[in-house]
């Protein structure tokens, strides 16, 4: 079984990052996924939805200083 | 007439008695302020009087108005035309001519109609105001848009003036922090310079008008009258063309000028000049705001979405991985379970094939090894043929001396003992010859 190539996360925009997830858990939900690629998908799957949930928190921190900037 | 030389005291003296006169008493004359000044108690100014279309002048007499009524007057002046009875205004006055030894003519005023000048100013002002409309700039600079935010303000004041400093403080410590760029563009802001030095600042900053975004004229302090030096038509005409808004600030509660007519904005002070440019940009800084806050919302809508679709997608993950095992499972089972009629439908043929190749590979062999001792049998019966047995048998024998076959008789000496091999026995014999 050839394993998938995945780009790293942090060069992945967050829609990237999100689509390539949702696929994944598709893929994981369908009988189109192979057992051995289980424990793959599944840790690139964590792996993107952490990024995915840092990126958030990041924007939302910047969001509130942008917006304490803007109140001044 | 007396002969001989008088002394000028004399003659002054008669020229004095001969001016007192019914017709140069109590005449109510109209003129022009010029110099007027107060010196102790006392008022002194020069009335004159223009020609209506050269401005030349072309009457001029002392005037004064002693400190008795000039108090009195003074206050009333002021309090019907809301202006200071000085130098530009056109007046109606009640005096009697008067003529001084030493001081020589002048007019003495006891009374002043200020309706006069009310009236005058109000004409002169509506014909500057139709003149501009006949011109059809009147509301020119009236209809210009202000852009958005008017932060680089070209000023037309005086330097020192106080209405100047007040702009300045009012506009530089507002509670914003918004960041203004001025710069003064000094104009002599009262007497008769007034119009001639605006309309050269204004010039100046019409030069370079892509730097600034609105022009400021201000004064503050100053004697009202000096108000008029606005009502001048060129200076007017200027304004309500300028390719930039015009702020006026150079009046007082009551009174209005020809400019505050033409220009895009009316304030009564400096400072209320300040507080409006502020305001105005207040105002584009608070749309900011709202843009910014909206901004945010959006932004905020948009995470939530995300972290809403990310919090599904992990719960999914949570289960997915299980659930594959648990449908691969289910899918082995079922394959286990179809796997034995599988294998009947499968195996059965198989097997039958099977045993028919293995009786198939018996009957191959056996008859391979039949035909096998066949063939052996015949060599057999050719070999038992060929034997040495069988040759004797047919009579022949085999004659051995010393162990070997004898094939030639002169090989063997005479007395030689030999053996003789015959088809059944064996005898010796010795060579005779």
């Amino acid at each position: 079984m050839q394993k998938p190539e995945f780009k790293p996360v942090s060069e992945l925009t967050y829609n990237q990052a999100v689509n390539e997830l949702d696929t994944i858990l598709r893929t994981m939900q369908s009988d189109a996924c192979d057992i051995d690629m289980l424990a793959t998908y599944t840790r690139r799957a964590t792996e993107l939805l952490t990024e995915c949930r840092n990126r958030l928190t990041a924007t939302d921190r910047e969001l509130q200083s942008i917006l304490a900037d803007l109140q001044q | 007439m007396t002969t001989g030389p008088i002394t000028l005291s004399r003659l002054n003296r008669a020229i004095a008695a001969y001016l007192q006169q019914p017709s140069l008493t109590n005449v109510w004359v109209v003129a022009e302020l010029m110099d007027v000044r107060v010196a102790r108690g006392h008022c002194y100014m020069e009335l004159i009087e223009k020609d209506a279309s050269t401005g030349s002048v072309v009457a001029r007499m002392r005037a004064a108005i002693w400190a008795s009524v000039y108090t009195g007057l003074a206050s009333r002046f002021r309090k019907a035309t809301g202006r200071e009875f000085a130098t530009g205004l056109k007046v109606l006055v009640c005096g009697t001519v008067s003529y001084h030894p030493a001081y020589g003519l002048s007019l003495v005023i006891n009374n002043i109609d200020p309706s006069f000048t009310l009236g005058e100013a109000e004409r002169r002002r509506r014909e500057i105001l139709e003149q501009l409309t006949r011109d059809g700039i009147i509301n020119d600079n009236r209809s210009l848009e202000w852009p958005t935010t008017a932060l680089r303000i070209a000023i037309v004041s005086a330097a020192g003036a106080a209405g100047y400093g007040d702009f300045i403080n009012q506009l530089y410590n507002n509670p914003s922090r918004l960041k203004f760029t001025t710069r003064l563009f000094p104009a002599v802001m009262q007497g008769e310079r007034t119009a001639p030095t605006v309309i050269a600042a204004l010039d100046a900053i019409a030069a370079e008008s892509d730097q600034w975004d609105c022009v400021v004229i201000i004064r503050g302090g100053g004697a009202s009258s000096d108000l008029q030096a606005f009502d001048d038509y060129p200076l007017a005409s200027n304004v309500a063309q300028f390719p930039l808004p015009v702020i006026v600030g150079i009046g007082h509660e009551r009174d209005v000028t020809v400019l505050d007519y033409v220009a895009n904005m009316r304030v009564k002070t400096p400072t209320a000049a300040a507080e409006w440019l502020i305001a105005h940009n207040e105002a584009a800084l608070e749309r900011v705001r709202l843009l910014a806050s909206e901004i945010l919302r959006v932004a905020s809508d948009r995470l939530s979405g995300a972290r809403t679709q990310l919090a599904y997608l992990e719960s999914t993950l949570s289960i997915a991985p299980k659930g594959a095992v648990e449908r691969a499972t289910g899918r082995l089972r079922q394959a286990t379970a179809s796997l034995g009629s599988i294998g009947v439908r499968r195996i059965s043929p198989e097997l039958a094939r099977l045993d028919h190749t293995v009786t198939a590979i018996a009957t191959a062999q056996t008859n391979l090894i039949r035909r096998r001792n066949d063939h052996l049998n015949a060599i057999e019966q050719l070999l038992k043929a060929l034997s040495p047995e069988a040759t004797l048998r047919r009579g022949y024998s085999l004659t051995l001396f010393e162990g070997k076959a004898v094939r030639d008789a002169a090989s063997l000496p005479c007395g030689a003992e030999v053996t003789t091999r015959v088809a059944s026995g064996v005898f010796k014999s010795k060579v005779i010859d």
